[in-house]
């Protein structure tokens, strides 16, 4: 993730009120993460697993903190346990900023079959936990898609996702 | 020692107000018929419920949080222990009840080699006890409560034998709304803050 995408995110975060960031570091997002571990607006914390950051996340909110979990496909399909119990069990609004790895246009590296699962089952994993999600991949769009994400987060009471994908994240 | 005696004896002894997370099933069916009202979030699911507590202690942070713990779920995920190290909350107090066994389903494996109170220690977490006597139940919590710091007590049990289900109103929706109103009651609660 670029520069311009990392201050377009922190910008928009700190407008919407959005002060405690959760992530277990992962590499397209690893620029975002550390400008906002750094940035003492915000209190950052690394998780050991995806699933209790999850939870971590769920914790907070519902004490009032608004949180934004911050991870990578991998992350989602291992906090998938934690997501249908926050968001279908209990209804708990968490802001989850995913890189959409495996979309078109990752040429991150990684072999291509891994890339190939994530894609396939990114979208239909969403859908399955019943996590309602936009797809971000033009700059010009990432600020309102993260005013309307958090406040649709509260509004539903519910996790919802942005898939950070395109100019925004490769 | 029973499960249900020490919890018996801890709603005798914690504050009405404090923050509690409960995890499935005999924490949550027990403790639940002990404080139905207040601040109690119960029917935690699997490895859920002591990362849950963690997020709780950063939206009340001047106030205990009380994690009850159970062994066969912290085994689910027990990197939420690094976790839990490496946050090192200073107002979360962990009770493990660790009665050996899958519900009535046959022994977990602390009834083997794997001991909790270790593996806790291995992720980095100080503060632990195993506790075996009501008296170093007693002793262990009014510790916890009455001092600053993260606490993570493993409280061995015996298994359960009743069935424990729990009275339906305490768990889902409806006990999410009902924590939610006690919690926005309090002067400490987060999102007056936010509102501001």
């Amino acid at each position: 993730m670029d520069q311009e995408s990392v201050r377009l995110i922190i910008e928009t975060l700190k407008q919407e009120g959005v002060e405690l960031v959760v992530t277990l570091p992962e590499e397209p997002t690893y620029s975002l993460t550390e400008a906002i571990r750094q940035d003492p607006y915000f209190t950052s914390i690394t998780v050991a697993g995806e699933g209790n950051g999850i939870m971590l996340c769920a914790g907070a909110a519902i004490g009032g903190r608004k949180c934004v979990f911050v991870t990578g496909i991998a992350g989602l399909l291992v906090a998938s346990w934690a997501l249908a119990q926050t968001g279908m069990v209990f209804g708990i609004p968490v802001l989850l900023l995913i890189s959409y790895r495996g979309d078109m246009g990752d040429h991150s590296g990684i072999p291509g079959a891994q890339l190939l699962m994530f894609k396939q089952v990114a979208e239909p994993l969403l859908n399955t936990l019943r996590i309602p999600y936009r797809i971000v991949n033009q700059k010009a769009a990432l600020k309102r898609s993260l005013q309307e994400a958090n406040f649709a987060c509260h509004d539903y009471g519910a996790p919802v996702a942005l898939l950070l994908s395109g100019e925004v994240l490769w | 020692m029973k499960r249900r005696e020490c919890l018996e004896w801890l709603a005798s002894y914690v504050p009405e107000d404090t923050v509690v997370a409960a995890s499935l099933s005999s924490n949550s069916s027990m403790w639940s018929s002990l404080r139905p009202q207040g601040a109690n979030f119960f029917g935690l699911n699997l490895g859920l419920s002591l990362p849950f507590a963690l997020g709780l202690t950063l939206a009340f942070p001047k106030g205990k949080v009380l994690c009850l713990e159970s062994d066969g779920s912290l085994m689910n995920d027990s990197s939420s222990l690094i976790t839990l190290a490496d946050v090192n909350p200073s107002n979360l107090v962990v009770l493990v009840f660790d009665n050996a066994s899958y519900a009535r389903m046959g022994p977990t494996f602390t009834s083997r080699a794997a001991d909790l109170e270790k593996i806790a220690q291995g992720a980095g977490v100080k503060n632990t006890a195993t506790i075996r006597s009501h008296e170093e139940f007693a002793l262990g919590v009014k510790r916890a409560f009455e001092s600053e710091g993260l606490a993570f007590l493993v409280v061995k049990v015996e298994p359960d034998t009743e069935r424990t289900v729990g009275n339906p109103r305490f768990y889902g929706r409806p006990m999410r709304e009902r924590f939610v109103d006690a919690v926005m009651q309090r002067p400490d609660y987060w999102g007056k803050k936010a509102e501001k």
